[in-house]
């Protein structure tokens, strides 16, 4: 079981994905970058103030790679020009989710998790989005070496950041 | 003049304006001709009544001004444009002495409400909250992109279980009223009357069937609306400097006759007095549909089923339109509910009298019919109040605007001629039951009617300042109409970007941003503003 934001985690989670996405009877058509921007908020033992983001590319439906960057200016060259969608919220909510115990579509539906790009396209494949929402928050088998969320201290943690919140979920 | 130009916009209203803007920064070589003596369209400011009384004689409302990319893209701030936010943006004043005020601070707005009806303020604070939380989402979505269909939208929504997540949306708002949503919601006929008058003054009629599934997104501006100091004028102003910052050039008194198409293709425009302009890439249109393809393109230029189909009147317009009283005041008016809640007093907007939905309902139903209501139940705004420029000192502006057809039973638009002192004076008088004061301190006072409307701006047919019906069937993809609806027309390289286009009226930049968006594609041009 990997430890979370490892590079195994990450390959972890992108098979998952693509396990998950192999389920599917129609994948769309062509590529796209997703930056996720998890913002450090001083209570997440994993993500320092700083911040941490990474790069996912999709092709066909299917994650091609992961990348874990600096800065814009290195995701935009790792990403070969700009992204095509930023996803950008606090490490708590990023941890949680990564836990099974956050819920990505509440996430999002209350601002917690801003959204950028044509959401258009996540509208009109929202069957696969789920799919791979759901390959991230449920089907790795991660490890908390510094602690599992939810967070003493956390702003309402899964009880209150995110009142959809599924509580205990088999990734621990 | 030179008669060659990369891309020539046709009317310099702010959509016209701000595609020209945006195309000139992208290194087009950008003409925008305009049919009236100067550029802004309905973001027209004059000294109607008196010198020194600023009149915002259309746009006097700017909404999500802080989320309206244009705005910072084109850098109207530099260019000389200031907007305040009124902290006490709508009230409304009823028969009883009583009043209800939206605050931009929501803890304000519960406790005004919550002198009517506790658990409707619980509500409309978790509307409020869930509404904030997904307007951004929604904004960038559906505002600032070409249209998806309202099928696809509720299928996305039910894909991804929001039903279960939202209290307030659900797939069934695309079959409900604003009314049904507010009865299913709130309790108290005031609170119900204020929502859908807020609504109202954004375009959207409480009881047309589907408009319920605008509604959560109209919660999300109740508090954000923005007034654009000196006049709505200067906005149109500032756009037209960045365009003529970065090489576009804007010519008033420039009435295009014609498209000139040729191989399928526009090319270029003719001018009323002969010139002929060249267009090297593309010709966009803001104006109206029916002007655009039944007078400025020939009959042979498109197909003949689409001709048809608009010289038909398959333009849905909106069967309402306002009535308006410009007025100089020599002081600001005191409303007697004052006494009831102190800050109506300093209400930009105020709703004079609806105290239910059904009071609203009626006007509706007499505008439809072509009658004027009887009873006016006129908005009040006092741009005054937080803009000390708009009027010699220790005086102020007001601005009153009613629910009106534009064409009268009997003697059509035309009747208003006659009608519009008489019905102006009602609408003073309305305003006078709920502030005295204003009786003594009309200065001047002048009517705009539903007829002048199109008078002034001829896009606006039929007095819709909309450009189009907000309605279940005119929405999304289906307006203006489906063929029309992703900004291409079936002439290869002519655009549609005027306010006819998703998502409609109001000064959103929308249907330009969206047009730029379909331009860029088929131009090949470096999106430039759109970073995600």
């Amino acid at each position: 079981m990997p430890d979370v934001y490892t590079t195994e985690w990450y390959e972890a989670v992108r098979d998952a994905m693509n396990a998950s996405a192999a389920d599917l009877p129609d994948l769309p058509d062509g590529s796209f970058v997703v930056a996720i921007e998890i913002v450090g908020d001083g209570i997440s033992p994993y993500v320092g103030t700083e911040g941490r983001r990474f790069l996912v590319r999709i092709d066909a439906g299917r994650c091609s790679w992961w990348r874990e960057t600096l800065d814009r200016a290195e995701e935009r060259r790792e990403a070969g020009g700009p992204v095509d969608y930023r996803f950008t919220g606090p490490a708590t909510v990023f941890d949680e989710l990564a836990a099974g115990i956050g819920d990505p579509i509440d996430a999002a539906l209350r601002g917690i998790i801003n959204v950028r790009g044509d959401v258009r396209f996540l509208l009109r494949h929202a069957d696969h989005v789920k799919a791979l929402l759901d390959a991230y928050t449920t089907r790795v088998a991660t490890t908390w070496p510094r602690g599992r969320p939810p967070y003493d201290g956390s702003p309402g943690g899964s009880q209150g950041v995110l009142p959809g919140a599924k509580g205990e979920s088999a990734s621990a | 003049m030179r008669d060659s130009f990369d891309a020539v916009v046709i009317g310099a209203g702010h959509n016209g304006l701000t595609l020209g803007a945006y195309l000139a920064r992208s290194g087009l070589d950008v003409l925008v001709l305009e049919r009236r003596h100067e550029e802004g369209g309905g973001l027209c400011t004059e000294e109607l009544t008196r010198p020194g009384f600023l009149h915002n004689v259309h746009a006097n409302y700017h909404t999500f001004v802080d989320m309206a990319p244009p705005l910072a893209d084109l850098e109207v701030e530099s260019h000389g444009v200031t907007y305040v936010r009124p902290d006490v943006q709508m009230a409304s004043v009823f028969d009883d002495g009583t009043a209800l005020c939206v605050h931009t601070d929501l803890e304000r707005t519960c406790a005004s409400i919550a002198r009517f009806d506790e658990a409707d303020a619980e509500t409309f604070r978790r509307l409020y909250t869930e509404a904030h939380g997904f307007v951004g989402l929604l904004l960038g979505t559906l505002m600032y992109q070409p249209p998806m269909s309202v099928k696809e939208l509720t299928k996305a929504l039910a894909s991804f279980g929001v039903e279960g997540r939202s209290e307030f949306l659900s797939v069934k708002l695309r079959r409900e009223s604003i009314n049904a949503f507010l009865d299913r919601h709130f309790s108290n006929p005031k609170v119900k009357a204020h929502l859908a008058f807020h609504a109202a003054v954004c375009g959207y009629a409480n009881d047309l069937p589907g408009l319920a599934m605008s509604f959560p997104l109209l919660v999300g501006k109740i508090d954000n609306w923005n007034l654009c100091i000196g006049g709505s004028h200067r906005l149109a102003h500032a756009l037209w400097r960045d365009m003529a910052q970065h090489g576009g050039v804007m010519i008033s008194d420039a009435d295009v006759r014609s498209i000139m198409v040729e191989d399928g293709r526009a090319v270029g425009v003719v001018l009323a007095d002969g010139t002929q302009i060249t267009a090297r890439r593309l010709v966009a249109s803001t104006v109206d549909v029916e002007q655009t393809f039944l007078e400025l393109l020939a009959p042979d230029a498109f197909p003949s089923e689409l001709r048809e189909r608009i010289a038909g009147g398959a333009i849905a317009h909106q069967p309402w339109s306002l009535f308006s009283v410009h007025l100089a005041l020599s002081e600001v008016p005191r409303y007697e509910a004052a006494q009831f809640d102190p800050d109506v007093d300093r209400a930009w907007v105020v709703n004079l009298g609806y105290a239910s939905t059904e009071q609203l309902d009626d006007d509706w139903s007499a505008a439809r019919a072509g009658r004027v209501p009887k009873m006016a139940h006129p908005n009040a705004a006092v741009n005054s109040l937080y803009d000390p420029t708009d009027a010699p000192e220790g005086c102020a502006t007001g601005l009153l605007r009613q629910i009106a057809p534009f064409s009268l039973v009997g003697s059509g638009p035309g009747g208003w001629d006659g009608l519009a002192r008489w019905y102006g004076r009602h609408c003073i008088d309305a305003w006078a039951r709920f502030a005295p004061n204003v009786s003594g301190s009309v200065i001047d006072w002048v009517p705009y009617t539903p007829a002048d409307i199109p008078r002034k701006l001829r896009n606006m047919v039929q007095g819709d300042w909309m450009m189009g019906e907000v309605s279940l069937e005119n929405m999304l993809d289906r307006r203006p109409l489906p063929e029309l609806s992703q900004y291409r027309t079936p002439v290869e390289g002519l655009y549609m970007a005027g306010s006819t286009q998703h998502p409609h009226g109001f000064v959103t930049f929308a249907p330009a941003y969206n047009a730029l968006s379909v331009i860029a594609e088929d131009l090949g041009l470096e999106k430039w503003w759109y970073d995600v």
